[in-house]
């Protein structure tokens, strides 16, 4: 049976709910910040360039994310901040990996050249040189 | 009245069936994240290099979990928190990847001005000269001589450099293959004494390899001091032949056989 006073009483209980359910989630400015601050990283680490998918994604998230802000969707902003925070984390290493790899290739061609010149030189220089059965394979 | 109640409890009933029957959306995204933790794990650069982010991930994805398994609680949630894990398990490895390579452009910046301080001259570059390789049951054995140390000291001497960056280079390029660096003394001095400044000098070898960017769970270095010479230790010639450091490069990812047997020792050993 459904009385005057239930229904008092339920809707006072709904305006309690969402007085304590908007306290808890303010919106999640703090979080949009650290997004924005690790999409600026990824940017100087030239993820556009070494890391463009994990870059677009967190940018995208990151937008969203506002867009959420903006229609007071604390939780759904503050999700899509966090996954657009690990996503241009994701494209700022890989991108730094990326680069430093691309070094490494060319600094080991470099030593190549440098070590087979050495050789050369050292093998016309020595009287008894050992052959030396070559580890690479 | 009451039959549209039947419908809606009917409706209710299905729905919930419907929900239960179709796997939730976070079965796979959970799926995604276990994966790539594990691939994660699997790197041993990333314990090395990227530890609290891989403890990150584990501690992110132990939260979905926790999520998903709560009756009645939102699948999204349990979704979000195992992409944060995917996410930063792959995290782990790009920084992971990114300090190996560091390592190994700090190694070769060195090696370089090695080369360049060397001259090219004419001057003799020793150190490839002494490295002679031979291809043994054990692996590939290659034998350094004891132009590496000074007389009873176990820091490697500059000229040791190249030999090791052509091992280190070698093991960067295969992988599955282990390295095992034994180093001996001749029979000078006291078994002791012998024993300990060959472990010394083995794992100095050993060190010098990793700081390349070799994974140290691919390296071990053990010292026999005098054990095992391949010459007499009556001359100072067969002497200094006994003095040497062979580092065996296994065939596969196979670890590499000991050296109890004596069928196994060197041919030269008593």
């Amino acid at each position: 049976m459904i009385t005057v006073n239930g229904i008092r009483n339920a809707i006072w209980c709904a305006i309690a709910f969402g007085i304590v359910a908007c306290a808890s989630t303010p919106m999640p400015v703090e979080k949009l910040a650290v997004a924005r601050t690790s999409i600026e990283r990824a940017e100087q680490a030239q993820a556009s360039q070494f890391a463009q998918l994990e870059l677009d994604g967190a940018r995208s998230k990151y937008a969203a994310a506002q867009v959420a802000a903006d229609k007071h969707d604390a939780l759904i902003a503050a999700r899509l901040a966090d996954q657009a925070d690990v996503d241009a984390q994701l494209a700022e290493s890989t991108a730094r990996a990326k680069q430093q790899e691309q070094r490494v290739n060319e600094m080991d061609a470099d030593l190549r050249d440098l070590r087979s010149e050495s050789l050369r030189n050292s093998v016309a220089g020595a009287q008894t040189a050992q052959p030396a059965v070559p580890i690479r394979q | 009245m009451k039959r549209h109640i039947l419908a809606i409890a009917i409706a209710a009933t299905l729905l919930g069936l419907a929900s239960c029957e179709t796997a939730p959306e976070s079965d796979a995204q959970l799926a995604q994240a276990r994966s790539a933790i594990a691939q994660a794990e699997a790197n041993p650069n990333v314990a090395k290099f990227a530890p609290t982010e891989l403890d990150r991930a584990r501690k992110l994805l132990v939260n979905a979990e926790g999520v998903a398994k709560q009756q009645g609680a939102d699948d999204a949630t349990a979704v979000h928190y195992a992409y944060l894990a995917t996410q930063m398990a792959r995290i782990s490895e790009q920084r992971a990847q990114e300090q190996v390579a560091t390592a190994r452009i700090k190694a070769s910046e060195a090696e370089r001005k090695d080369i360049l301080l060397s001259g090219r001259g004419n001057e003799v570059h020793q150190p490839l000269e002494d490295l002679q390789a031979a291809q043994t049951p054990r692996g590939i054995v290659l034998t350094l001589n004891d132009a590496l140390f000074d007389s009873g000291k176990a820091q490697l001497k500059s000229g040791a450099r190249r030999s090791i960056d052509e091992i280190a280079a070698f093991l960067g390029e295969n992988p599955g293959r282990r390295v095992q660096v034994e180093a001996f003394t001749d029979s000078d001095g006291t078994n002791d004494y012998n024993l300990e400044l060959s472990q010394s000098r083995a794992d100095a070898v050993a060190m010098a390899i990793i700081k390349r960017g070799i994974d140290a769970q691919r390296v071990r270095a053990l010292g026999y001091g005098e054990e095992f010479p391949v010459a007499g230790n009556t001359s100072d010639g067969s002497r200094q032949r006994n003095r040497r450091v062979e580092i065996i490069v296994s065939n596969g990812d196979d670890a590499i056989p000991g050296r109890a047997v004596p069928g196994q020792t060197l041919a030269g050993s008593p």
